[in-house]
């Protein structure tokens, strides 16, 4: 099972290593891209080449339409000469005309072409001539006038180049762009696959056990360096959880060892013990052993608690209640112990929860402050509202060790003298938790004050 | 008495039958869930120990099926899972008493006694007397040699409890439960704090050796020398 799945992992991450610029999401990415960007050109330069047409057509459609108004003009104003003159000298570069005086053609052109239209129609027909680019095209239609039909023409082939520049321009636009998108998109997506592989690295890193890399984090402050910053702070959170993982380990090694080399002793010298001592010292060994299982007891339901696999049996319960069972239950240890006990309660408070668990958890600050607490000490247990205080003057806790001590196994008596299995603590914060309640530990100079607010 | 072990691990089994059997009970075994069964609904018992993690059939089904055959034999579980909610869930189940492994025989020797007890119709006691000493129960005055012993009411809960089950090993667990109501383990003093106050008065009247301290197990009192 964990074997396969160490596989699966290697398997993951020699992909990732393994794939190619053009296997990346960002490559992916541009050619969606590119694939955009041709779609929006290629839509603006098609506009732009149907308002041009159509401005050209207009453009011809006026240009033809004055000249014929002219013809109509001249022909109505001028004799059939002056007409034939005027139609011979007309400047070629505004309309090319034609007329059939008779039986011979006079104009730029030596014929008409059959079928033409009437103006405003107007088609287009090849003419050849003499010159280098002997064949050119023209556009026109006839102009009916006093003196019979005049063809008026222009000439549109540079129309025609201009839409072939005009195209040319539009595809060499085009293939550019193409070009460098995807060149900048590929050169995009291997810069990524940079940084992402070297996360994988650092994460193979982490695999094999190096809990201590970290991510480098750029001045650019991007998404990948906010990926890398949460990264390492996963890692922070990791790193300190195995350093506790194994702290609880040592500490665990270091609790039940002493009583199993207690209870190897004991074992070891049964058979040479007298008839008589044979009870007591298995009652003896006993003992110990009991301390070892109530260690373990309390690490799983510790871990049960922490993780809420534990069910709570929820009912409601008054905070009097439970400071009076306290009390009723604490004051002979403290008689005993020659110490004081005080009970001070003011308005009850209802709060709906686990009966044992939680007196289990209060009743632990209580026999914490008693135990830690010398002869004489007086110990309060104050109850206001919603707050439960439990207050001694014993030896207290330092400032600096106030969080540690909810650790599990954390003791601040290195020798262990105090008897315990240290998770006490841990179990008392873990219980409040579940009951959404906050404990605060501070000073009584000297002493310590627990405060829980439900 | 009749009594039924439905348990897998042999070793808990040879332990809790020897037990018993020096107590003078009959004991029958089984150690699956389907055999358990079979057993429970087909013979009359006064008290199943139902081991929790049965081969076969969970402890807990048995209990549910047994019940719901309308039987109302007494059921103490037995389990080695010690969280609250396993607690709960056996006595939710139908279960009379619960206890988690590993155990001392002599609490489990006391938990069935009071349930098959229970299952008796019991004469309603009005005293207790054990040795020197005479607890009336309506008046809540307890005699020593006929001086009366001042009690606070937990201590006269103790000492009930200890009267109730003379001559017997009781753990603190027991006593912690009986006086308390709390179903956990203090891992404090507590109990011994309470014992010794109770001692001391009893020493006054001349009879502090009537409570014994088993080391490793409990207190017992002494019904006579």
């Amino acid at each position: 099972m964990v074997n396969s799945s160490k596989r699966l992992e290697a398997q993951v991450i020699g992909y990732v290593k393994g794939i190619k610029p053009h296997q990346s999401s960002a490559w992916r990415i541009t050619i969606i891209f590119s694939i955009l960007v041709i779609l929006i050109i290629g839509t603006l330069l098609f506009g732009m080449y149907r308002q041009l047409m159509s401005e050209q057509e207009s453009q011809l459609d006026q240009q033809l339409a004055a000249e014929k108004a002219r013809y109509q003009q001249m022909a109505l104003t001028l004799d059939r000469r002056s007409f034939a003159t005027q139609v011979r000298t007309a400047d070629p570069k505004v309309a090319l005309i034609v007329w059939r005086n008779s039986v011979d053609l006079i104009g730029a052109l030596s014929m008409i072409p059959d079928d033409m239209p009437m103006l405003p129609k107007k088609r287009e027909f090849p003419v050849f001539a003499g010159g280098s680019d002997k064949l050119h095209i023209l556009t026109g239609g006839l102009a009916m006038t006093r003196y019979g039909p005049v063809l008026i023409a222009t000439r549109t082939d540079q129309l025609g180049t201009l839409i072939d520049k005009f195209s040319n321009a539009a595809i060499t636009a085009l293939m550019l762009t193409i070009v460098l998108t995807l060149a900048l998109g590929y050169l995009f997506s291997k810069t990524l696959l940079r940084r992402l592989v070297q996360y994988n690295r650092l994460s193979e890193q982490i695999e094999k056990g190096e809990y201590s890399t970290r991510l480098p984090i750029s001045w650019r402050k991007d998404e990948f360096d906010m990926l890398a910053q949460q990264f390492n702070r996963v890692l922070d959170t990791l790193e300190g959880n195995l350093a506790a993982v194994r702290g609880v380990t040592d500490n665990i090694a270091h609790d039940l060892r002493t009583p199993l080399s207690h209870l190897r002793i004991g074992l070891e010298q049964l058979p040479e013990k007298s008839r008589e001592a044979l009870p007591e010292n298995c009652a003896i060994i006993t003992e110990e052993l009991d301390h070892c299982l109530a260690t373990f007891d309390a690490m799983l339901s510790l871990t049960r608690i922490e993780e809420g696999q534990q069910t709570l049996e929820l009912q409601e319960l008054s905070l009097q209640a439970i400071s009076r069972d306290l009390f009723e239950m604490a004051e002979a240890i403290t008689e005993y112990n020659e110490q004081s006990l005080v009970l001070e309660m003011e308005d009850d408070y209802l709060i709906t929860g686990d009966k044992y668990l939680l007196f289990q958890a209060i009743f632990n600050l209580v026999d914490n402050a008693i135990k830690y607490s010398p002869k004489g000490a007086k110990i309060n247990i104050i109850q206001k509202e919603n707050t439960l205080i439990i207050s001694d003057d014993g030896i207290g806790i330092p400032d600096e060790e106030k969080e540690r001590v909810f650790e599990r196994l954390v003791r601040l008596d290195p020798s262990r003298h105090y008897k315990g299995t240290g998770l006490g603590l841990s179990m008392v914060k873990a219980i409040l938790s579940r009951h959404n309640a906050s404990i605060i530990l501070s000073d009584n100079h000297p002493g310590l004050v627990v405060t829980i607010t439900f | 008495m009749k009594i039924l072990i439905v348990e897998d691990d042999s070793t808990t089994i040879d332990y809790v039958v020897k037990g018993f059997a020096e107590q003078g009970y009959n004991i029958e075994t089984a150690t699956d869930g389907h055999q358990g069964l079979l057993l429970a609904t087909s013979m009359k018992y006064d008290l199943i120990i139902l081991d929790r993690m049965l081969p076969q059939l969970d402890g807990l089904k048995v209990l549910a099926a047994l019940r719901a055959t309308g039987s109302q034999t007494p059921v103490l579980i037995l389990s080695a899972l010690s969280h609250v909610d396993e607690r709960v869930k056996g006595l939710r189940a139908g279960g009379d008493d619960y206890m988690t492994k590993p155990f001392a025989f002599s609490e489990l020797l006391v938990r069935a006694e009071k349930l098959m007890q229970r299952g008796e119709l019991q004469p309603t006691k009005t005293d207790l007397v054990v040795g020197p000493l005479t607890m009336e129960l309506l008046t809540r005055k307890v005699l020593v040699d006929d001086n009366e012993l001042m009690l606070q009411p937990k201590e006269f809960q103790l000492l009930k409890y200890l009267m109730e089950h003379a001559d017997q090993v009781i753990s603190r667990t027991l006593l912690f439960e009986a006086v308390w109501d709390y179903h956990f383990d203090p891992r404090t003093n507590v109990i011994d704090v309470h014992i010794a106050k109770l001692r001391r008065k009893l020493e006054e009247l001349g009879h502090g050796e009537l409570i014994e301290t088993v080391r490793g197990a409990g207190y017992r009192l002494r019904q006579g020398h």
